[in-house]
């Protein structure tokens, strides 16, 4: 990342002072040490358990340069593993969706359970000696080192010993439930839409933690043309950002109101209303209820992304909310494939769907009219991160900060904001600075290397087989 | 429409298929291509190129002119599947699935001073190839399958980015002149290598 320690030291140094060198941007050493001490341990979405619902459903979802199959197993549970045939290396499914009760490795044909055992192998008699000179039984592909899931939302990391995925979560899982939790019935995902832009993975993941400054001029053009009406610069900065646990957010402020008014004042039908007040906790509701705040972007660390929005559809003045999820996955120091998938919840109404649908289409996504003028940002920036005058530049993300550290504005207190973390009305970039300060813990601690692996590991979710201490391959995953 | 791709849905069911849908006419084709020397190819080609001029032009108040009220403009998510799976849309998800008001806030969008995302202006040139019209059991309507590819080039050092689609129309006859009332753009890439799809096909 630098020439040196003492470069990168003071590297990590600015970001924790709040000056940020641009060139972090686009510098291919600070990516390849982001895939070596981020990408390799953090919890990373993968996909949401609605996008496979039925036995032997299964998408294929990227981390970094691996393929993992997502899949649904006959018995119900979630798999996810390395889409690498265990024999000579052949991807073993290349669709990017489907429905397999096996799949059959186009190489040489070993075939494998949708929960990753091997089961067939053409010859194995006569080109193994069958079962005593290879047993089938403990073979599988590998799996994920790490896998788990929170309100349906998928996760993998690759590092075997990840802390729990509610613990890495900690107190954001109370924003995750608005967006993901509207109901028993939790949500269902459509999409993703996918695209790449030639921008740093990073940007996108600030941004949507908590830039609340950019929205009056980056998104003029949808208020003028009446499908938002909120953005306005005095109605921004009275929203708040919240940092709690992995991840933060931004709000904004509804007019006077108790619960169910705020609610219906960004659309929700009262059948929606009434259900999301059985699931939510009396302190998620007087977020909105009492204090008045409606959660709108948020990050978790590193590269998810959720929104809500609440734009006109159609002509008459009504508004109805949408959500998104999405993922900044990192094609290379300057680029990355947005991965955008359209949220609702599972028990709305088909019209609320279908409108939400549309109201999620004309704002985000490939081609939304807020993210158009996002991603045009966010390009020119990550061009300009390129060159030698970047290194030069340390960028200013103090907003909200006086010189000796403390804040312009005090934290909301908890009569004022009853969701936990911190929280600050108005313009600051708190939330980013969270966001890169976790950064630089990572990128300064060192990862332990890891041995090699076959397909008779015995990772965490492996399916539990006898035994055989006698398999001529079988090496437990462990350091090197 | 047969194709390697036997079990797929063909283009003109789905619009059908979308939930956005619903307005729209459901007219299907009838029988094989015109020939190229049929006045109806001929219209039908003519409006397709007319069309393309003003897309490059980003003369979108006239192009929206040209969209009957009740048009359904689709372009559905592509995806990998196994040959047989039946599909290869994403079930429920499209880049554009429009209407004429969703379709008139966007181009009034690149009418304001703040879109910054054609400010300054891309160029483009829409490429268009292999058109072939089929009557329908209405003589004012036609069906018109066209290949479009989309070169889009922004600023000086950028690399130009392309998007290659099937396009499935069908057009209207209106004391106006002919109308898009329907158009179903098959992209071909699944992951989209443009930055975004301010653009129109
Ligand atoms: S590489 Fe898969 S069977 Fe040989
Ligand atoms: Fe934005």
């Amino acid at each position: 990342m630098a020439d040196t320690d003492a470069g990168q030291a003071a590297v990590l140094d600015a970001v924790r002072r709040g000056m940020i060198p641009a060139h972090i941007y686009n510098d291919r050493e600070v990516f390849e040490l982001e895939k070596k001490r981020l990408f390799s341990r953090a919890w990373l979405f993968v996909g949401h358990e609605s996008e496979i619902p039925q036995a032997g459903d299964y998408v294929v979802r990227r981390v970094l340069e691996d393929s993992f199959i997502i899949a649904r197993d006959e018995a119900g549970e979630v798999r996810a593993h390395f889409n690498m045939c265990l024999h000579r290396g052949m991807q073993v499914c290349r669709a990017e969706m489907g429905n397999a009760s096996h799949f059959r490795c186009p190489y040489h044909g070993w075939s494998y359970r949708n929960d990753g055992r091997l089961v067939g192998l053409p010859f194995h008699r006569d080109a193994y000696g069958g079962e005593a000179g290879f047993p089938r039984q403990g073979q599988r592909l590998l799996p994920a080192p790490s896998l788990a899931s929170y309100n349906g939302l998928i996760f993998v990391s690759l590092d075997p010993a990840a802390p729990p995925l509610e613990e890495f979560l900690g107190d954001f899982r109370f924003y995750l439930d608005f967006y993901t939790q509207q109901s028993s019935g939790g949500i269902e995902l459509r999409g993703p839409q996918r695209w790449r832009v030639k921008a740093n993975w990073k940007i996108g993941a600030e941004n949507f933690a908590g830039d609340m400054y950019h929205t009056p001029q980056t998104h003029t053009s949808v208020v003028e043309i009446g499908l938002f009406r909120e953005p306005k610069a005095e109605k921004r900065k009275d929203g708040c950002t919240y940092w709690a646990g992995a991840g933060g957010g931004t709000t904004y402020k509804l007019p006077a109101g108790d619960f169910d008014e705020r609610m219906r004042y960004v659309g929700y039908p009262q059948e929606m209303i009434d259900r999301i007040k059985a699931q939510w906790t009396p302190e998620q509701q007087r977020v909105v209820g009492e204090d008045g705040f409606m959660i709108s972007a948020a990050s978790i660390y590193p590269n998810l992304s959720f929104v809500h929005n609440w734009p006109r559809v159609g002509e008459s003045d009504d508004v109805l909310p949408f959500i998104s999820i999405r993922q900044w996955q990192p094609i290379s120091e300057d680029e990355t494939e947005v991965l955008s998938w359209f949220a609702v919840d599972a028990q709305a109404p088909e019209e609320f769907k279908a409108l939400s649908y549309k109201a999620y289409l004309m704002c985000f996504g490939s081609t939304g009219m807020f993210e158009q003028d996002d991603v045009e940002n966010w390009v020119s920036l990550t061009n300009t991160a390129a060159g030698s005058m970047a290194r030069r530049l340390l960028l200013n993300s103090r907003m909200g900060m006086l010189p000796d550290g403390s804040g312009v504005v005090p934290a909301l207190t908890p009569d004022q904001f009853s969701g936990p973390g911190t929280a600050y009305v108005g313009y600051g970039e708190y939330n980013q600075r969270e966001l890169l300060n976790r950064w630089a813990d990572d990128m300064e601690r060192p990862v332990p290397a890891t041995g090699p692996a076959t397909g008779a590991g015995d990772a965490p979710s492996a399916v539990a087989a006898a035994p055989d201490p006698a398999a001529p391959v079988a090496e437990a995953v462990g350091q090197a | 429409m047969t194709s390697m791709h036997g079990s797929v849905p063909s283009v003109d069911s789905l619009s059908g298929q979308s939930v956005l849908g619903g307005g729209a006419s459901r007219l299907r084709r009838a029988g094989p291509s015109v020939s190229f020397g049929d006045e109806r190819h001929q219209t039908a080609h003519r409006w397709l190129v007319d069309e393309a001029w003003l897309l490059d032009l980003q003369s979108y108040d006239e192009w929206l002119a040209l969209l009957t009220d009740d048009i359904h403009y689709l372009m559905p998510v592509r995806v990998t599947t196994a040959l047989g799976a039946g599909y290869d849309t994403s079930p429920g998800m499209a880049h554009f699935d429009e209407d004429k008001y969703s379709l008139s806030r966007r181009v009034a969008r690149f009418q304001t001073e703040h879109a910054w995302t054609e400010d300054p202006p891309s160029r483009l040139r829409h490429h268009l190839s292999n058109v072939r019209t089929f009557a329908t059991e209405d003589a004012d309507h036609l069906v018109v399958e066209s290949a479009t590819l989309l070169f889009r080039s922004r600023g000086d050092v950028r690399e130009g980015s392309l998007v290659s689609a099937g396009r499935e129309d069908l057009l209207r006859r209106t004391p106006e002149g002919w109308k898009l009332a329907r158009r179903t753009i098959l992209v071909d890439d699944s992951v989209i290598r443009m930055q975004n799809l301010a653009i129109f096909l």
